[in-house]
């Protein structure tokens, strides 16, 4: 095996990046259970999805998260916390 | 092979989104009904996954998670495993296909050595072997 490109939806950013993951991005806000949005809302959805492939094919820095800001989703959820 | 905890597992992306083909795994507990639900009554966790085919339907899956709400992903699989939004994207030639293969696992281990040198190099070699995915979308819950 030569490896596969992944990339992550993360709604914990914070405990995700503990494991330093090769490509991950963070809907600003979303709360745990909405990865991609809210049921239905298949127009965010699709947006998310699409700015998660992007990730793929833009340099990234290994390890980090991108975050990102869709306001379509309306509301904040602050993210958990890892206990230190 | 053995994994570094101190370096990034980069894999690079040699290609074209619209040339790639695309699959899923989540750790948000998904299973199709007619397979075997998650052992949420185990303390130290679920260990196992569970395989879809390409053209598996939301409506025949469900989530057996206890460590988050999904009461959204109830009413729509895609929250957190976006199959159909997947679709769309390969309808409008954002990506090329759909995978063969996609997979659901229950993230929530005690059993973190066994999930790391266990679990995660299984479904990495069940997507390596006949899912034909150039990349994968990792979702939590």
């Amino acid at each position: 095996m030569k490896g596969i490109p992944t990339v992550l939806i993360t709604v914990s950013p914070e405990v995700s990046a503990q494991m330093r993951p090769p490509r991950a991005l963070y809907p600003y806000g979303f709360k745990n259970g909405n990865s991609l949005g809210k049921p239905g809302m298949r127009d965010l959805q699709k947006t998310v999805l699409r700015e998660a492939l992007s990730l793929l094919t833009v340099d990234t820095r290994p390890g980090s998260i991108v975050t990102r800001d869709f306001p379509e989703y309306g509301e904040y959820h602050e993210p958990p916390r890892v206990r230190k | 092979m053995t994994i570094s905890r101190k370096c990034v597992p980069f894999t690079p992306f040699e290609g074209e989104l619209a040339k790639s083909t695309i699959a899923i795994v989540t750790a948000g507990g998904v299973h199709r009904k007619d397979q075997e639900p998650f052992n949420i009554a185990d303390e130290l966790g679920d260990l196992g996954y569970r395989v879809f085919a390409q053209d598996v339907k939301a409506a025949d899956l469900k989530v057996t998670h206890h460590h988050y709400d999904h009461s959204d992903a109830d009413k729509d699989i895609n929250v957190v495993f976006p199959i159909d939004v997947l679709r769309d994207l390969q309808a409008e030639g954002f990506i090329r296909d759909v995978a063969r293969k996609h997979i659901g696992y229950m993230g929530y281990t005690m059993q973190l050595k066994a999930m790391y040198e266990g679990t995660a190099r299984e479904i990495a070699n069940e997507i390596d072997k006949g899912s034909r995915a150039d990349a994968v979308v990792l979702t939590g819950g």
